[in-house]
């Protein structure tokens, strides 16, 4: 007994040792935004000293993650999942400012070492594929075609040795085209320490994640070192972020039908001369909060806290004026925030934890922090041969210019033609693309990769736009489903830390008509199939009637035994009559 | 005769093809014909036609002519083909077509045929059965053998000299060694009858000169028949009658009128069976993706009471300014929650000013990333200048509706324009970016491609009887029939209200109903002219149809509103952009329509009937045959071939002054094109009954210019008709694929003109008949069609040239490009030509050849 409990003191003394480098922690923040939305961030956190992930030692860093960038030898790596649109105009700035996001689709860009270009790209190649299976994601589809090395977009966010630094490439890819649903949520939650059973990961469900209006998943690996110090640690970092509809999340689940309202219950504007009991002006309600709490919003309470995080984070907390009345359940501790918008809990470790927000007239709203920049792109022009690019980029900032770098990687075939590219400031051309990076695409080896470096001075849009020609593809080039057009990557764009998306674009190409063929084929074959089947059966088979069968069977295996003992019997008397 | 290999070149082959001689010709396709035949299982031609000794009797002697005619299979036809061809030709260009003829039909066929029946049955007393023209080859072989024997005897091997007339006997031994199946025996039948041919003693069998000579003079074989070798010496290797006579055949030229009136008539009856059940078709759902009426609408219930809240909004607005009406409608639209931008247009036509603005809002798909969009239009004043009172307001309270759906894949924009022609105009070239700035401002929000659009017309407040749908976009275009059939089946189908089309309120399916309907269809898309505000999106492969209820009855604008939401939530099940169904088709009843395949040929058939005229005119205006001094020594023959020819003159066509008027003609079209399309509105009548009186003398004077100073040829006349026709019927059939119903009505306007000739007014006759010509010419004239077009229709010349001028500089029409550019110069040709005087010693047979 003794003996053991020294023996658990050591292991203790040796799991502390760690647990000074390694440690978890995990926040939610909930931010109402205008109108009638909720911005709800996840976000998971945890360090693992740079030796232990050298020596397999896992603890918070999961080990299929980790064993995959070890063998890829990837030193930083950022994955994005993503789905919908942020509408900066109403939601304001990104949260994160727009690091944790990535265009629609899958975005995945990393820091592999390697001494060549072309080991790597063979680095990459084995990184997308492991990656591939780990998110239940087609990254696999990340060939040279949709691979390219940003220039100017991208600065690693981790620290490197001056010796690694000069062997890291950075390899970026997008799939525009990938669907985020359920799949990929599940082996993101994996990842997780509490993997979705315990703490704030516990409101995260699949249904209602994915009805979100805009949401993003991501997922960052990023060495770090405490300046000056040799002690380095490894940061895994996950976060999900999504803008919730209250009204839509608080429809049940068994009906989710959005009938008309009952008549009574129709908010109307009863200073309209002309309301009546049939006659009804529907009221503004932009004014009103919204009642909602997080059962109604994430399907249910949370599930106590996980019991892997650090103290002294609270784990949840919301972002509302302090006039906002918000009701908990026991056990929670409410800490106030001293700007007056923010509010945090510190939970019990057990007991579920439920929040209230109850219907409020309330004049006072938590600031919206403003964008640094306005960015909306689209296509131009119409038909099967020609289109063009019409990037409108808006600096909101009345005193201050915003210098950024605007990166677009599109397939091959879209074709850009680089003279036509033209930035016009409020309708003038004047000079203000500073710095170009330009890689041409290559036919069905490598995409366009434009990175132009501009500056927009305070309180102007510009418009950036570029014609581009639309490539004929093999037919067997096409995807096999529905054509409905090919996806483009959104447009990258960098300001210093901060980094906006747009949103990717449709791209219809001249096509054949597809379902024709199909159709005859599919036709053709089923008749085929059909017809030989009967045939088939009408030759092999052999018909006997009834009552002939069973007699049949009868005599012939009789007669078979019958044929099979004679004639062995027969050799057998002939060999030994030879032998003889 | 025959090319040698070492030299073979495909020039000389392919002249050596075409000069085959005419009973080499048939013999070929004679074999071929029956080799194709024999391929059927029913009838055994190879048992019918071969030589059997034993089946040989009186009623079965025609096995001694067809046996060489038949083969036993493609190969042995081919061989025999190959061989045969070069020795017959070369029989028949010494011997003349009719000698071959009856020589080959009769003794060098039974003769052999005999024999070898006689020596297989007496003889040998086999009955082995003998099938093809190598009898034949070997006794023309045998007969050239003996030709080179009497001039060269011998050939030399080594010491030995070996007797020519020997080597097809050598032939013979190696082709029954080498060749199986082959009967040495008759081979050596023909060898016989060949080398008796060969040494003269059967030249008895020739039938006499003069019988031949007679025959051939008395049917003017050599004038009727193509490669016919006369049996006369002298024309030895001298075909009669070749493709230049075939060309010039009486007969065959007098053709092309009567096959381009033919053209006419059956590309008019072959438009008005299309109503008849066995040419139509009835719609069906191509796409199976959208799923009409599959789902469960749910627009009703309280949702009413906010549409009368809107319509009360909205009847408030009714008189006030544009500026003001888009005002309210931001704040309706924002506390919807949705985001709103306008666009102000200003477009100028006809020397007015339209401006106005448009305001639209945009809900986002929720989980959509803006890559698709599906359009909602109401405009503020309908096509006749309604308010759209319960429209706007539908549009209002859907906005609010769809908003709280969560299914959208696509982004929804709701557009209200300011006037149901510029405004969408306006909007949508904006959207593609190819709108002319500043006069219209550019989209400060756009959201992805847009899949389709509805659009809705609702001017009144009671509830509706049924729905009239259009369809038809600028220029003719049409969207996709996908797009009709949907609405089709939702209304009908899912919500019980009768669908009508093309202003047809009763429609009882009968064959006078459907043609009307497809009619009215064929006239407003030969106009080209927007028929609602969806027509604008047409032309940029948005598919858009509008909505438009009408009639008192029990359907309420929910119901409307629901027709709306099934619409949606089926464009929103699209995968695709709307491309599995037909572009090009004619309606002639909801449910019933015909498909670009059935109907073009009508219009191709219009145009062909120019094309036809003008390749005529080309032939008949070129220089004269020379073949007629070929055959001096027949009488019967020159006699018809020359008198069409000898008096036009051999020189060669003169080109410059028909190019110089049919191009000037052309390049005179841009003129009414361009004054119609810039003078303002109040001059525009004025304008156009200057341009009407012009026009009617302008023929008269262009004609009496051009003979005084030109006095052009009766082949100018021909040439620049000629002309004038071909490049009609070039526009007419280029412009059919694109806009059926305006060639198609173009080129019925325009017939007349492939029967104007210039007419001399010698006599009395002949000046009531031009005068008739001349009035029918007026006519048909296009400013005389668009007087009588606008008195039928009631609209005043004023309206109707407004709106022309008004499309032209809106919505990009171009109706006036194939009046003024294609028609109108080809008018102006046919009257040039009814004035014509052609210069006098061509006046007679210019005459005589328009009888």
């Amino acid at each position: 007994m003794c003996q053991l409990r020294s023996l658990l003191l050591v292991l203790v003394a040796i799991f502390s040792l760690v647990h000074a480098i390694s440690d978890y922690h995990e926040q939610l923040v909930l931010r109402p935004l205008q109108p009638s939305l909720l911005l709800a961030s996840f976000n998971f956190q945890s360090n693992t000293s740079w030796e232990s992930f050298e020596q397999q030692n896992f603890r918070y860093f999961p080990r299929s993650l980790g064993q995959i960038l070890q063998h890829a030898n990837t030193r930083e790596l950022h994955l994005r999942f993503s789905l919908g649109q942020w509408d900066a105009e109403s939601w304001g700035a990104r949260p994160w400012g727009g690091r944790r996001e990535g265009g629609t689709g899958v975005e995945l860009w990393a820091w592999v070492e390697a001494e060549t270009d072309e080991d790597a790209d063979g680095r990459w190649l084995t990184l997308t594929n492991a990656l591939s299976g780990l998110f239940c994601a087609s990254l696999n589809f990340i060939d040279s075609t949709r691979t390219t090395k940003p220039v100017m977009s991208f600065q690693p966010s981790g620290y490197h040795t001056n010796s690694t630094l000069s062997n890291l490439h950075l390899l970026h890819g997008t799939l525009p085209r990938e669907v985020v649903c359920t799949e990929n949520l599940t082996p993101f939650l994996k990842l997780l320490p509490c993997k979705g059973k315990a703490g704030i990961s516990s409101l995260l469900d699949g249904h209602k994640l994915f009805d979100a209006s805009w949401q993003s998943m991501s997922l960052d690996v990023t060495p770090l070192c405490l300046p000056g110090s040799e002690e380095c640690k490894l940061q895994i970092t996950q976060t999900i972020d999504m803008v919730l509809d209250i009204q839509r999340s608080k429809r049940p689940r068994d009906n989710p039908i959005p009938r008309p309202v009952p008549s009574e219950e129709l908010k109307c504007d009863t200073s309209k001369p002309y309301h009546s009991s049939d006659v009804c002006f529907p009221l503004d309600t932009t004014s009103q909060e919204e009642d909602w709490s997080l059962a109604q919003i994430f399907g249910h309470a949370m599930k106590g806290t996980c019991p892997l995080a650090t103290d002294g984070i609270d784990p949840v907390c919301i972002h509302v004026p302090h006039a906002r009345q918000v009701y908990w359940s026991e056990g929670a501790q409410e800490h106030k925030d001293k700007s007056g918008y923010m509010r945090c809990f510190e939970l019990a470790p057990e007991s579920d934890f439920e929040m209230i927000l109850p219907r409020q007239e309330i004049s006072e709203k938590a600031p919206l922090e403003q964008p640094l920049l306005y960015a909306q792109r689209s296509f131009i022009g119409y038909g099967q041969e020609r289109g063009g690019v019409q990037a409108i980029l808006t600096n909101p900032s009345p005193t201050s210019a915003v210098d950024f770098v605007y990166m677009e990687s599109l397939p091959w075939f879209m074709k850009l033609y680089l003279h036509t590219l033209t930035a016009k400031i409020n309708g003038n051309s004047e000079d203000v693309i500073q710095e170009m990076y330009y890689r041409p695409a290559l036919d069905r080896k490598r995409g366009t990769q434009l990175e132009v470096r501009m500056f927009i001075p305070a309180n102007s849009t510009v418009i950036l736009t570029y014609e581009f020609e639309k490539a004929i593809l093999r037919y067997t080039e096409y995807p096999p489903d529905a054509n409905r057009g090919f996806d483009i990557a959104s447009a990258v764009i960098t300001i210093g830390n901060v980094s906006i998306r747009t949103t990717s674009l449709l791209l219809p190409l001249p096509t054949p008509d597809f379902s024709m063929p199909y159709n005859v084929i599919i036709l053709t074959s089923t008749v085929m199939a059909l017809a030989f089947g009967s045939i088939f059966n009408l030759l092999v088979r052999r018909f006997v009637g009834a009552d002939e069968a069973e007699k049949l069977d009868i005599r012939m295996l009789r007669r078979k035994v019958q044929a099979v003992a004679s004639r062995l019997s027969r050799r057998f008397m002939k060999k030994t009559a030879k032998q003889e | 005769m025959a090319p040698s290999l070492p030299q073979f070149s495909a020039v000389r082959m392919r002249s050596y093809i075409f000069r085959l001689p005419l009973f080499t010709r048939s013999i070929i396709l004679i074999i071929i014909l029956i080799w194709i035949v024999s391929n059927q299982t029913v009838w055994d031609v190879e048992k019918w036609g071969a030589l059997i000794p034993d089946e040989i009797g009186l009623s079965t002697m025609y096995r001694t002519n067809t046996f060489p005619l038949v083969h036993a299979g493609f190969f042995h036809a081919v061989m025999n083909i190959f061989a045969l061809t070069p020795l017959l030709e070369r029989f028949e260009s010494e011997h003349g077509t009719l000698t071959t003829l009856l020589l080959f039909v009769g003794p060098l066929s039974t003769i052999p045929a005999l024999l070898y029946t006689f020596i297989e049955t007496m003889v040998l007393h086999m009955n082995t059965a003998v099938l093809g023209a190598s009898i034949w080859v070997f006794t023309l072989l045998a007969m050239e053998a003996m030709k080179t024997h009497k001039t060269n005897p011998h050939f030399m091997i080594g010491e030995n000299k070996i007797p020519t007339w020997t080597t097809p006997l050598v032939l013979v031994l190696f082709i029954s060694f080498i060749v199986p199946n082959t009967s040495f025996l008759g081979h050596l039948c023909g060898l016989l009858f060949g080398y008796g041919w060969g040494l003269g003693y059967l030249k008895f069998l020739v039938p006499p000169e003069w019988i031949l000579r007679w025959i051939e003079g008395k049917m003017n074989l050599l004038g009727r028949l193509p490669h016919y070798v006369s049996v006369d010496q002298k024309t030895y290797g001298r075909f009669g009658a070749s493709g230049v006579l075939l060309r010039r055949n009486p007969q065959l030229l007098k053709l092309p009128p009567y096959l381009s009136l033919l053209f006419i008539v059956v590309g008019v009856v072959s438009l008005l069976v299309l109503p008849l059940n066995e040419y139509s078709r009835t719609t069906y759902i191509s796409e199976n993706a959208l799923l009409p009426g599959q789902v469960h609408t749910y627009f009703a219930g309280s949702d009413q009471n906010v549409f009368r809240g809107y319509k009360q909004e909205v009847d408030a607005l009714g008189d006030k300014s544009n500026t003001e009406v888009n005002d309210k409608l931001e704040e309706f639209f924002r506390a919807s929650g949705l985001k709103v931008a306008r666009q102000r247009y200003k477009y100028k036509s006809s020397g007015q000013t339209y401006t106005g603005e448009n305001i639209y809002a945009i809900l986002h798909a929720p989980r959509g990333d803006a890559t698709e969009a599906i359009v909602l239009v109401g405009g503020w004043r309908n096509m006749e200048d309604q308010l759209n009172r319960s429209g706007i307001a539908l549009i209002l309270t859907l906005a609010r509706y769809f908003k709280r759906w969560s299914l959208w894949s696509k982004d929804i924009i709701f557009l209200v324009t300011a006037d149901s022609e510029a405004g969408p105009q306006a909007w949508v070239d904006a959207y593609h970016d190819t709108h002319q700035t500043p006069a219209i401002d550019s989209l400060p929000l756009k959201s992805g491609a847009l899949q389709g659009a509805v659009v809705v017309d609702y001017p009144f407040d009671h509830r509706f009887e049924s729905l009239h749908i259009a369809y038809d976009g600028v220029n003719g275009q049409l969207s996709n029939l996908d797009l009709f059939n949907t609405v089709v089946s939702i209304a009908s189908g899912q919500m019980g209200i009768g669908v009508s089309l093309q202003q047809m309120w009763k429609h009882t399916d009968s064959y006078k109903d459907r043609l009307q309907t497809m009619l009215r269809g064929m006239m407003k898309q030969g106009l080209g002219h927007a028929s609602g505000p969806h027509s604008s999106f047409v032309p940029y492969h948005v598919d858009a149809v509008t909505l438009q209820p009408l009639g008192q009855g029990w359907q309420d604008e929910m119901a409307m509103g629901r027709v709306v939401e099934s619409t949606f939530r089926s464009l929103n099940n699209l995968l695709e952009h709307l491309h599995q169904s037909f572009f090009f088709y004619l309606l002639m009843q909801t449910n019933r329509f015909v498909s670009i395949g059935t109907y073009l040929p009508s219009a191709m058939l219009i145009a062909g009937n120019f094309t036809i005229m003008a390749i005529y005119l080309w032939v008949k205006s070129g220089p004269p045959p020379t073949v007629s001094n070929a055959v001096p020594a027949n009488k019967v023959g020159k006699k018809d071939l020359t008198s069409a020819t000898t008096e036009a003159d051999p020189k060669e066509r003169e080109l410059l002054l028909p190019l110089a008027v049919v191009a000037g003609s052309q390049f005179l079209g841009v003129l009414p094109l361009f004054i119609f399309n810039h003078t303002t509105r109040h001059m525009l009548t004025a304008v156009f009954l200057g341009f009407a009186v012009i026009n009617s003398v302008l023929p008269f004077i262009l004609s009496a210019t051009l003979t005084h100073f030109f006095a052009p040829t009766s082949q100018q006349y021909l040439l620049i008709k000629s002309f004038s026709l071909l490049l009609l019927g070039l526009y007419l059939s280029s412009l059919a694929t694109l806009n059926f119903s305006l060639a198609f009505l173009i080129g019925l306007l325009a017939t007349p003109l492939t029967y104007i000739y210039p007419t001399p007014s010698t006599t009395a006759l002949k000046f009531i008949l031009k005068a008739m010509l001349a009035l029918l010419l007026t006519v048909i004239a296009p400013t005389a069609v668009l007087v009588i077009g606008s008195w039928a229709l009631g609209w005043s010349i004023e309206d109707v040239l407004a709106e022309a001028a008004y499309g032209w500089d809106v919505w990009g029409m171009n109706t006036q490009v194939v009046v003024w550019c294609v028609w109108w110069p080809a008018w102006v040709i046919g009257g040039i030509l009814l004035f014509g005087k052609p210069r006098e010693k061509d006046g007679q047979s210019v005459a005589k050849a328009a009888r």
